[in-house]
């Protein structure tokens, strides 16, 4: 059974945000909004953390540090990008110090819209990001053979079911 | 000779809600030296302005912080309608002055709750911001945004308030004050925040006037450096202004005159509703910036912001520059850092209350 | 039924059931200081939730000494609490438990991360706060009650709490400091975010934390077990009053944690020491004046 689910634990970078999605996220742990009903608590820990939520764009002196956080947290992991800034770079896309959106550094699993992002959109958010988290846990408890069977039988479904007949005999 | 380790704080910081890295030289938990690298945030806005026309340019120069949005807006817009010699009406300028102080209020409560934070009292950030909520819900009301209002323009501002919905606006804010009242007392009363904040951090008189620090941590110095008190043609003036300062010039004087501030902000929104002038809220604007440059300050609630623009008669302006409050204040940062104890590092860098995505832009 | 009879079924119950009374214990803790807070707060099992989810995290261990002395933390731990409910010494017990600090220490220490460094020397000075007021405790219990044995402490004719009222003071002081709560959590902090990322717990993730957790719930519910002694004598009410004692304990803990910031180490120590010196020695003398 996946307690991740239950249980996500979320670390905040801000990458080039102007504090207004930060803000907002942090909102969301006072009393009004109150995440940790659903047990989700702030660590500021990479290592301790499942969900890895960012606000802000990629310039070219924090992308590797986003990077090297993304590397630090264990798997299972799922990347939040909060607000239109993470999401495709917002007002800024221009800037010349701006490379884009979060997408350009690390893989993003859920893009919540807004400037700022509400905290409704931020929770709404981080829900959607468990389901995602929950098929990664259970991706990564099959067995290596398994995977391989399901992928060819996603690409070439004769060949597949060939194989399985020869083996049958 | 104690053992020497250099521990990195930042970018990535619970502490801190934005990144600022910091090399810290530690001996036995004493900092010894703090190397500060910043540039995490920097977009490179300033040079938008090529791109952007200056009427658009609006909604950038607010993006520039979240916290201190209205501000920037605020500054920005004036600093066009003096290059272009615009006159905004009375209506507008007061109506700005009330977004501006409600601003400042959540601003400040923002900071106490974080500051609570650090020091480990998470009851406290958790009343903080629960009060905050009541601020954010009048300013979600008058302008549609929590954050990011988006209500100044060049010309004056793009939505009116009712004068019934004012009334009924400071009412709201008559009874947070009791809440306030509860908030402050745990701040300036409780005996483990004194044993954290008095006396650490200490800056002179002389030390702040000759490293330049502007906002709360000059005055908590006891230097009167506030542009609210000199501010031209404003609604400052007519109702009449008196900085809040202290003397002490510790983490602990810095924190009283922020909740000190909150008070006099609640009675200039009051003074504000009292004398509002009837008329229009905006002027059209025709025309496009001459070749000239202008410059402008705003308060912000960390500090005097100065705006400078200057136009070549086309759409877009030639250069705008934002000297903002914290740009000012690192430098009496990098020398309270000195000799402190790391237990103290995240009190001294919050109470100068650093907005860094203001400072590099 | 004879004496070891009932040690060995005791011992056995606390191997079981004190993962399960002490994760509540915790899930209770953070939904009070959430309703403190005036939030709603996590549901009571999240401690479970928790762990369970810590266990399935990718094992990112920082090297091979780390596993090895967090296994032997919560060894030591167990086994402490085995002493304590097998009604055995507590000085020994006192003893076993500073074995445990002392791996605890060793597996932050094993990193080369500065925060883990830092927060391993804080849980040092912890463990030096602590340490006197322990010991003067198991010292009080053998002078109020004539033995170091549980056993017979919890037989003692009157209740042991009349006598030894200071250190009772003494010991709810550091029991703060245990529990890893304001103004003293100033090494690991659970919730609340301080300059040192996670202290000491800031390179110990998935198994071996869970691992950490599991140990502190062991601890914990033979802690509030000290608790439990000073209000056990013969009288057929007494588990009644102990457990409500603990219980006010406990909670008192978390009231003062919402109350207070994080103190520094300085005053911890000073503080502590003052404590143990005026409340706990002070009653050290007078038990030893009338005997």
């Amino acid at each position: 059974m996946s307690y991740i689910k239950k249980s996500p634990w979320l670390v905040h970078y801000d990458g080039s945000s102007c504090n207004g999605c930060d803000i907002e996220v942090l909102a969301c742990l006072t009393p009004l909004y109150d995440v940790e009903r659903f047990g989700i608590v702030n660590t500021g820990n990479p290592k301790h953390a499942d969900i890895f939520l960012v606000t802000g764009g990629v310039n070219t002196q924090n992308l590797p540090v986003v990077k090297q956080i993304y590397e630090q947290i264990p798997e299972p992991k799922v990347v939040i990008a909060v607000g239109t800034c993470a999401c495709s770079g917002g007002v800024f896309r221009d800037c010349y110090n701006m490379l884009g959106g979060m997408d350009k550094a690390i893989p993003v699993d859920v893009y919540v819209p807004g400037c700022a992002a509400r905290p409704e959109s931020i929770i709404d958010g981080v829900v959607k990001g468990l389901s995602v988290l929950e098929e990664k846990q259970k991706a990564l408890a099959v067995p290596v053979r398994e995977k391989q069977a399901l992928r060819e039988r996603e690409l070439e479904p004769e060949v597949a079911i060939n194989k399985s007949q020869e083996a049958g005999k | 000779m104690g053992k020497s380790t250099v521990v990195p704080f930042g970018p990535q910081h619970p502490v801190l809600p934005e990144p600022i890295h910091f090399d810290l030289e530690l001996e036995d938990e004493k900092v010894v030296k703090a190397i500060p690298s910043i540039g995490y945030v920097h977009r490179g806005l300033e040079k938008l302005v090529e791109k952007r026309g200056f009427q658009e340019y609006v909604y950038v120069a607010e993006r520039v912080c979240g916290i201190c949005s209205f501000g920037h807006g605020w500054g920005y817009s004036k600093a066009i309608e003096g290059l272009m010699e615009i006159e905004i009406p009375k209506r507008a300028e007061y109506l700005r002055t009330i977004w501006h102080e409600i601003s400042r209020l959540h601003s400040h409560l923002l900071w106490a709750g974080l500051g609570a934070d650090a020091l480990g009292f998470e009851s406290l950030f958790m009343q903080c911001w629960r009060i905050r909520e009541t601020i954010l819900d009048i300013i979600e009301q008058t302008t549609g945004g929590r954050v990011i209002f988006s209500v100044c323009k060049v010309g004056g501002v793009r939505r009116d308030i009712p004068d019934q919905e004012l009334k009924e606006i400071v009412k709201r804010l008559d009874a947070l004050k009791k809440e306030i009242d509860g908030v402050a007392d745990i701040f300036l009363n409780d005996e483990t925040i004194h044993a954290r904040l008095k006396g650490v951090g200490t800056v002179t008189y002389d030390e702040a006037v000759a490293l330049g620090c502007v906002g709360p941590t000059a005055r908590a110095s006891g230097v009167p450096q506030d542009y609210r008190i000199g501010d031209e043609g404003g609604a400052y003036k007519e109702l009449g202004f008196t900085p809040v300062l202290a003397t002490e010039g510790d983490c602990f004087a810095r924190v009283k005159v922020r909740l000190l501030e909150l008070y006099q902000s609640l009675d200039i929104i009051k003074g504000c509703v009292e004398n509002m002038p009837a008329g229009d809220i905006a002027v059209p604007v025709k025309g496009f910036p001459p070749a000239a440059e202008y410059f402008t300050r705003v308060e912000q609630p960390r500090g005097e912001a100065v705006y400078y623009v200057k136009g070549n008669k086309t759409k877009n302006l030639e250069r705008f520059r934002l000297r903002t409050p914290t740009n000012a204040n690192i430098p009496v940062l990098v020398k309270m850092l000195q000799g402190c104890d790391l237990a103290d590092v995240p009190n001294i860098i919050l109470t100068i209350d650093p907005c860094i995505s203001c400072c590099e832009r | 039924m004879s004496e070891m009879v009932i040690n060995i079924i005791s011992g056995i119950a606390y191997l079981i059931l004190a993962p399960v009374i002490g994760g509540l214990l915790a899930g209770v803790d953070r939904k009070i200081s959430a309703r403190m807070q005036r939030r709603v707060g996590p549901p009571i099992m999240q401690p479970f939730y928790d762990f369970f989810k810590l266990w399935d995290k990718q094992p990112v261990a920082v090297n091979k000494a780390q596993s090895f002395y967090v296994t032997g933390f919560l060894l030591f731990v167990v086994i402490s609490g085995l002493f304590f409910f097998t009604h055995g010494d507590i000085l020994l017990v006192v003893f076993t438990l500073t074995m445990a600090s002392v791996c605890f220490i060793v597996a932050a220490y094993s990193s080369n991360s500065p925060y883990s460094q830092i927060g391993a020397e804080r849980e040092l000075v912890q463990t030096m706060s602590y340490e006197p007021m322990l010991l003067l405790m198991a010292l009080g219990f053998y002078l109020n009650c004539g033995t170091f044995s549980i056993g017979e402490i919890l037989k003692s004719p009157q209740m042991n709490f009349i006598y030894m009222p200071g250190i009772f003071v003494g010991l709810s002081y550091i029991l703060l400091i245990k529990f890893r709560k304001s103004p003293f959590d100033l090494s690991v902090s659970h919730e609340a975010h301080q300059e040192l990322i996670q202290g000491a717990l800031t390179e110990i993730s998935g198994r071996s934390l869970a691992l950490i957790e599991l140990a502190h719930w062991y601890e914990n519910v033979f802690l509030l077990g000290f608790v439990y002694l000073f209000f056990a004598w013969t009288a057929p009410w007494s588990p009644a009053l102990g457990l409500f004692m603990c219980a006010f304990t406990y909670f008192g803990d978390i009231l003062v944690d919402n109350c207070c910031s994080r103190v520094k180490w300085e005053n911890m120590l000073a503080s502590t020491w003052l404590v143990t010196l005026v409340a706990g020695f002070v009653n050290i003398m007078f038990l030893m004046q009338i005997r």
